[in-house]
């Protein structure tokens, strides 16, 4: 799957008027699978890249992997494109839930092959990011205290320590303010905590999402 | 011992010779194989399909060809090759021992 651009998709056709009056506006995103192009809503991108990801991961011992997810690839193409339409023209979840249904998470083709072998939970990735949501200055020290699973005090005032004599750790704060990615999105969120990344905590963290907005937006 | 794995365990055993007596009767397209297993039942999602089709491709059991499709990129097409019709034959007779052998005992 590769993302192409990114662009504000605002529809304002009066068939979709009263489906637009519930959803607002959305981004979406504009994909390429199996060599189709598909719009889609960037939460349901976000899920099925996890999802595309998480799979590659199960199949990654399989001789043969990269045939494997071109194979199903190819077949996520012709399910979303049976589920798109001129009335309906972005992907959504919704339709991105059904697709991971028909084809199975890992779990699902591991219990359905009957392999014996321990069920392989989707492990996430466990990256350093600068934490946007807890941060005081550019969110490092809550970063990397999300990183640890510490309380984010105990890394801040560790900095505040080591900045007291030369200011080693002002110099030592900037370098990663700058080395260090932003955890903008949902699956960034999620691997900076470490959690495993699975539909669950995703649904948590992209509902906690929306409340925020909604809340800022006072909706 | 639980029977949920035992029935997979069973499934399991029999899902490549499925796959391969499907391909047998026409050169088909991964849907079409997914369609023929699912109306049997025996498979629940399609992931399980894919990896099975390259190992056999690989083992020398399948070839595939390209076929352009006018709903989009052309598709693979699977069929078997001389190889892969053998150990069809011997499934086919090792399936049959088998079904005769638990009717023998059935009926006891």
């Amino acid at each position: 799957m590769v993302l192409n651009f990114l662009y504000i998709f605002a529809d304002d056709t009066t068939l979709f008027k009263k489906v637009l009056y519930e959803k607002k506006m959305k981004i979406t995103v504009s994909i390429n699978i199996g060599g189709m192009a598909f719009h889609i809503d960037e939460d349901a991108y976000t899920e099925l890249k996890i999802y595309l990801r998480n799979l590659d991961r199960y199949f990654a011992k399989e001789p043969g992997s990269a045939e494997i997810m071109a194979d199903i690839e190819a077949r996520i193409a012709d399910l979303l494109k049976a589920r798109i339409n001129d009335y309906k023209q972005v992907v959504t979840i919704q339709d991105v839930r059904e697709v991971i249904n028909t084809l199975g998470t890992p779990e699902d083709i591991s219990d359905d092959s009957g392999s014996g072998h321990e069920r392989l939970g989707s492990i996430g990735y466990h990256r350093m990011y600068r934490d946007p949501d807890n941060r005081i200055i550019a969110g490092v020290c809550s970063g990397m205290a999300a990183y640890w699973r510490i309380d984010p005090w105990i890394v801040r005032v560790i900095f505040i320590i080591i900045s007291l004599p030369g200011g080693l750790g002002i110099l030592i704060y900037v370098i990663l303010w700058i080395v260090l990615p932003e955890a903008k999105t949902t699956a960034q969120k999620i691997e900076m905590k470490g959690e495993p990344v699975n539909i669950h905590n995703i649904k948590d963290s992209v509902k906690q999402e929306f409340d925020n907005v909604k809340e800022k937006m006072n909706l | 011992m639980n029977v949920e794995n035992n029935k997979a365990q069973m499934r399991k055993g029999i899902l490549e010779y499925c796959i391969l007596l499907v391909i047998s009767g026409n050169s088909c397209y991964a849907s079409d194989i997914i369609n023929k297993l699912k109306e049997a039942r025996v498979i629940v999602v399609e992931g399980t399909l894919y990896p099975l089709l390259t190992r056999q491709k690989n083992a020398g059991l399948l070839s595939y060809r390209w076929e352009e499709s006018s709903q989009g990129p052309p598709r693979k097409y699977y069929e078997l090759t001389d190889q892969g019709r053998e150990y069809l034959a011997e499934l086919d007779k090792s399936w049959d021992e088998l079904v005769e052998s638990v009717k023998l005992i059935r009926k006891k």
